[in-house]
């Protein structure tokens, strides 16, 4: 009977199923599309909403007052917010080398088999799985002049107390040395797995044409790992940008205003001086740098034609 | 029959409501609100209320009542406001002459509270909420140190005077450098410096004690009444105190002037502390200090003797659903005999009668300096901008007193953006 009918008014049919088949996709798409929404694009619009108001945290919406772009035209003035970002900035440019070229120190070493192998691949990533937090407080001990590891040992060398974290210097310093520490670790991992992937074939070649340690490296493995060092570095980046409870519990962004990267300072902001839309226009402009740092590593990256001419040339 | 099996569903219902009454509470984490916790299944028995609480470190229980406790809800029936954030939460919290009378418990008078302490909750000429402890600095000074006859020769030949209990900043600063010289590393001034509100705390104390408040309330508006000079005398002795005091004394909090106070073998000559944290230091099992120290009132300076305060209020939130059980816990804990038995337990409340019962006058030696300290308390400036300059004392004093920039220098910019901060408040 239904086929019949198909048969003697298919036109419409077709057009129903046809439609039916066009909307499919999105229906099955809806349910993640909704959490992506919720979870996503929503807070940005009200982020971006709350931005455009004087919002006193402990007052409630009642009392917000539209100021429009006031928000974003006093973070330009405020030096405090000048200093935030180029002190994450630092960090940034600092760590994110430095835990770059451990890891891929490390990969290159332990690409290889040997006796207990996996055991010491293993036992690297420790310091990625401590939390961040218990992370900052452990390395606030071991800083302390009096008690902490670093100065008996500075000490039992003759070398004088260091107040590592009472100096505006060597507090910046402490805070990248600690994020390093945790975080190589990861690069490690990620760079490690893509060296695995390169093709054995290819890196005999080398060896065949007479190619040493160096060559190989520069023109070879480099070039072959170039996304997987990308995305590492993105991924980094994207982490860096957000890092707060392990400085807040190590330094509070002191001592004065040293170490106050921008996190912390848009916290101070909304939980300190309870200006919520000063945090939230804060939390956009991070947004914006995020959004550069990632279109400029992703448009990179994807640009695997090219890195295959690389490698292959 | 049934009209009978009816009623008592309904009574056994109604019980049941009753019974099932429970209060949010949010407790800042130190000894005293953890010693009363072990008491509260009593108050629960008593009235059939059940307490639910949280507790957290004082800048969380900030965060939390800012972003949990509304105009029109809350999560939380009552909490704890440390003094300085009064303002901010005032209009928020049930003023406590219209918190409902007692059921259980007898609705506590104010005027139990020690008259230093009343103040704390004071805002607009309303009372919010009830001071429930007293806290304040106290002077705790290492008696086996200056008992010790040696030291105590050497200093008399040394400096003329007699080694002791420093009774002015200038003894503290003799003594604190006799000491100091002598390898007793961490002898001297522990400073507080671990956050803005520390830090801020530890000005006052200096600029009050040289003779200058910092600001004041003109015509209802804070405005800066700062004495440069003064204050930079303040911030230039407390320069000297810092080259007697433990390394990295700039980034001390408290957990680490306690592990120099109570861990190191050698100890600590004085330091002040808040008496909520008597507890901690007189535990045999946590300090080398136990039963070794003196307390007294904080030593003077050239305008006086001043201990600053910083207190906690319990409030009752406006939006609170559960206001009277709430007043009800509030009542049973301000209530003479949980008082006695906090004061029993090492900890501090803020009743006179409690702090002054005769029976503890021999153990707890700390009590008679409490109440001494209490005649020179004195509060740091409060309005709701406080948050944006206590950062902004936080990087200047701290640049000022370990000689990254000229005291005087640092004196400037803090007024010079106090200024800046009251002006774009609208003051």
């Amino acid at each position: 009977m239904s086929s019949k009918k198909l048969v003697t008014d298919g036109r419409p049919a077709r057009n129903k199923e046809g439609k039916a088949r066009e909307h499919a996709p999105f229906l099955f798409l809806l349910p993640a599309l909704l959490v992506v929404f919720a979870v996503l694009i929503f807070p940005i619009i009200f982020s971006l909403i709350v931005s455009t108001f004087d919002w006193p945290l402990s007052e409630g919406a009642g009392a917000r007052r539209f100021v429009g772009l006031g928000n974003y035209i006093g973070l330009t003035k405020d030096p405090e917010f000048w200093n935030s970002l180029k002190l994450q900035l630092g960090f940034i440019f600092v760590a994110i080398p430095l835990e770059l070229l451990l890891g891929f120190a490390a990969a290159l070493l332990l690409n290889r088999e040997f006796f207990g192998a996996r055991l010491v691949r293993s036992l690297l990533l420790l310091p990625v799985f401590f939390l961040p937090i218990l992370s900052g407080m452990t390395w606030r001990f071991m800083l302390q002049p009096r008690y902490g590891p670093l100065n008996a040992l500075l000490l039992k060398l003759g070398a004088p107390e260091i107040t590592w974290l009472g100096n505006p210097v060597t507090a910046y310093i402490a805070i990248i040395i600690q994020d390093i520490w945790r975080m190589w670790p990861f690069m490690f991992m990620l760079l490690y797995a893509g060296l695995t992937a390169i093709p054995q074939e290819m890196i005999e070649a080398a060896e065949i044409d007479g190619a040493g340690f160096w060559k190989k490296l520069r023109s070879v493995i480099i070039p072959l790992l170039t996304p997987t060092i990308l995305t590492a570095i993105l991924l980094r980046i994207i982490d860096a940008l957000r890092v707060f409870s392990e400085v807040y519990v190590m330094t509070e962004g002191g001592p004065g205003t040293s170490t106050m990267l921008f996190s912390l300072y848009t916290h101070r902001q909304a939980f300190g001086y309870q200006k919520v839309g000063m945090a939230s226009s804060m939390a956009i402009f991070l947004l914006i740098l995020s959004i550069v740092f990632a279109l400029t590593l992703v448009r990179k990256n994807m640009s695997l034609d090219v890195l295959e001419e690389k490698a292959g040339g | 029959m049934k009209k009978a099996l009816f009623m008592l569903l309904l009574a056994v219902a109604m019980v049941g409501m009753v019974s099932a009454q429970t209060i949010n509470v949010l407790f800042w984490d130190d000894a005293y609100p953890r010693t009363l916790m072990e008491r509260i299944p009593e108050f629960e028995k008593a009235t059939g209320i059940k307490v639910n609480f949280e507790i957290l470190q004082p800048p969380q229980v900030f965060t939390k009542t800012s972003v949990a406790v509304g105009k029109d809800k809350t999560d939380y029936d009552l909490v704890c406001v440390d003094e300085g954030n009064i303002p901010l939460f005032a209009s928020l919290m049930l003023p406590y002459d219209q918190w409902a009378p007692g059921k259980v418990f007898k609705k506590v008078d104010p005027s139990t509270v020690t008259p230093a302490m009343l103040d704390v909750a004071q805002w607009d000429g309303k009372l919010i909420g009830l001071p429930i402890n007293g806290n304040l600095y106290v002077w705790m000074t290492r008696k086996d140190l200056i008992e010790n006859p040696k030291y105590k020769a050497e200093f008399k030949a040394q400096y003329g005077y007699d080694l002791g209990v420093p009774q002015t900043l200038q003894q503290m600063l003799d003594m604190g450098t006799y000491f100091y010289k002598n390898g007793i590393v961490s002898g001297g001034f522990g400073p507080f410096n671990g956050g803005p509100a520390g830090v801020f705390g530890e000005a006052i104390f200096m600029w009050e004690s040289f003779g200058t408040h910092f600001i004041d309330y003109v015509n209802g508006k804070p405005k800066l009444v700062v004495d440069k000079a003064k204050a930079v005398q303040g911030m230039e002795f407390y320069k000297k105190l810092m080259a007697i005091s433990p390394k990295g004394a700039e980034t001390m909090a408290h957990v680490e002037r306690q592990a120099a106070f109570c861990a190191d073998p050698k100890g600590v000559f004085t330091q002040f502390i808040w008496p909520a944290q008597i507890a901690s230091y007189e535990d045999p099992d946590k300090s080398l200090a136990a039963g070794k120290i003196v307390y007294s009132a904080p030593p003077s300076g050239p305008a006086g003797r001043f201990a600053i305060r910083g207190t906690w209020a319990v409030n009752i939130p406006l939006a609170s659903k559960n206001k009277d059980a709430a007043a009800e816990f509030v009542y049973w804990w301000a209530s003479k005999d949980i008082a006695t038995w906090l004061v029993e337990k090492n900890t501090v409340p803020a009743r006179t009668d409690a702090l002054t019962n005769p029976k503890f006058a021999a153990s707890k030696p700390w009590l008679a300096a409490i109440a001494d300290s209490m005649k020179y308390a004195a509060a740091r400036p409060r309005f709701k901008e406080v948050a944006q300059v206590q950062d902004i004392v936080k990087k200047y004093w701290i640049m000022g007193i370990t000689g990254q920039m000229p005291t005087a220098d640092a004196m400037q910019k803090i007024m010079d953006e106090t200024q800046d901060v009251l002006k774009k408040a609208g003051y």
